[in-house]
């Protein structure tokens, strides 16, 4: 069962994600800020990480930074309302594979991954 | 109403109101933005108010999200409703009834205000003014006294079929 990393400080986001992806068969795991996503990502190896920008403690781009550092074959897909061609480019920049733009979109959540993690 | 009309009549409505101060290009991404996120999240006709311009200080609702915006354009932005709608809000997001304000609702409120502003956001990067937003804060309890100082409110009522939703726009170019 494919293990996804969701990274979100908004409890509800976590909970609506969560709640999509175990219904469709992936194992989810949670972290509250990029601190704690490092810290889980290392100890969970997950195949994918849907990662937030704006956190309290680490922020999204800092979190992919750290994570690609430890494992630069982590497979990172920004998920943030934040679309700005300048944002995009950083995360981009950082490591990130993907970006996927709030409002939450089950079905591209869904698609993006299937494509990186099966 | 099946669409929101929020170019023209914004123009028309900001010079009959005589306000020089206050920017157009701030003000229509926060309602093209609550229009795209409110009909993706709770799928229900949107009908916007009158619009109007407020210098007084913003007297909170039972339920407030603010949002502050940093950058090129600087001020905050404020989503003011009742409870109910908030729980009504988050029962259409997730299909499923609302029976209590909790920490859910709470969370799922302010992410509702912070995809409205980031979206709005990209819409201002877009028209030559960058900025970012700061992660939201929410105010629980009608009545508290929340000064813009000398930034001027714009205020978008719009309506949904979950309630009435208050968005207060103070924003101006930065220095």
């Amino acid at each position: 069962m494919p293990k996804v990393l969701l990274v979100d400080d908004a409890d509800f986001m976590r909970m609506r994600s969560a709640k999509l992806l175990t219904e469709n068969g992936y194992e989810v795991a949670e972290a509250e800020n990029g601190q704690v996503a490092v810290s889980k990502y290392e100890a969970l190896k997950p195949d994918i990480v849907l990662m937030d920008i704006t956190m309290p403690v680490m922020d999204g781009i800092a979190a992919v930074k750290e994570i690609r550092q430890r494992d630069p074959g982590a497979k990172i897909v920004m998920c943030s309302a934040l679309g700005q061609q300048t944002m995009v480019l950083e995360a981009l920049k950082a490591g990130a594979k993907d970006f996927i733009v709030k409002p939450f979109q089950p079905d591209k959540i869904l698609a993006t991954v299937k494509k990186f993690a099966g | 109403m099946s669409n929101m009309e929020y170019a023209n009549p914004f123009v028309l409505d900001l010079a009959k109101k005589g306000t020089g101060r206050m920017r157009v290009e701030f003000i229509n991404p926060f309602v093209k933005a609550a229009y795209d996120v409110l009909l993706a999240e709770v799928k229900s006709e949107i009908k916007k108010g009158e619009l109007s311009i407020q210098s007084s200080a913003f007297t909170a609702e039972e339920v407030t999200v603010m949002i502050g915006v940093v950058g090129q354009v600087q001020g905050v932005v404020l989503y003011g409703m009742s409870e109910r709608t908030a729980k009504n809000i988050v029962s259409a997001m997730t299909g499923q009834t609302v029976p209590i304000f909790d920490r859910i609702v709470e969370s799922a409120i302010a992410e509702l205000g912070n995809v409205i502003t980031g979206r709005a956001s990209v819409e201002l990067e877009k028209a030559g003014f960058s900025c970012r937003v700061t992660p939201p804060m929410v105010i629980v309890g009608r009545g508290a006294i929340i000064s813009t100082v000398s930034i001027q409110r714009l205020v978008i009522p719009v309506e949904v079929s979950s309630g009435a939703i208050e968005i207060n726009v103070a924003l101006r170019e930065s220095s």
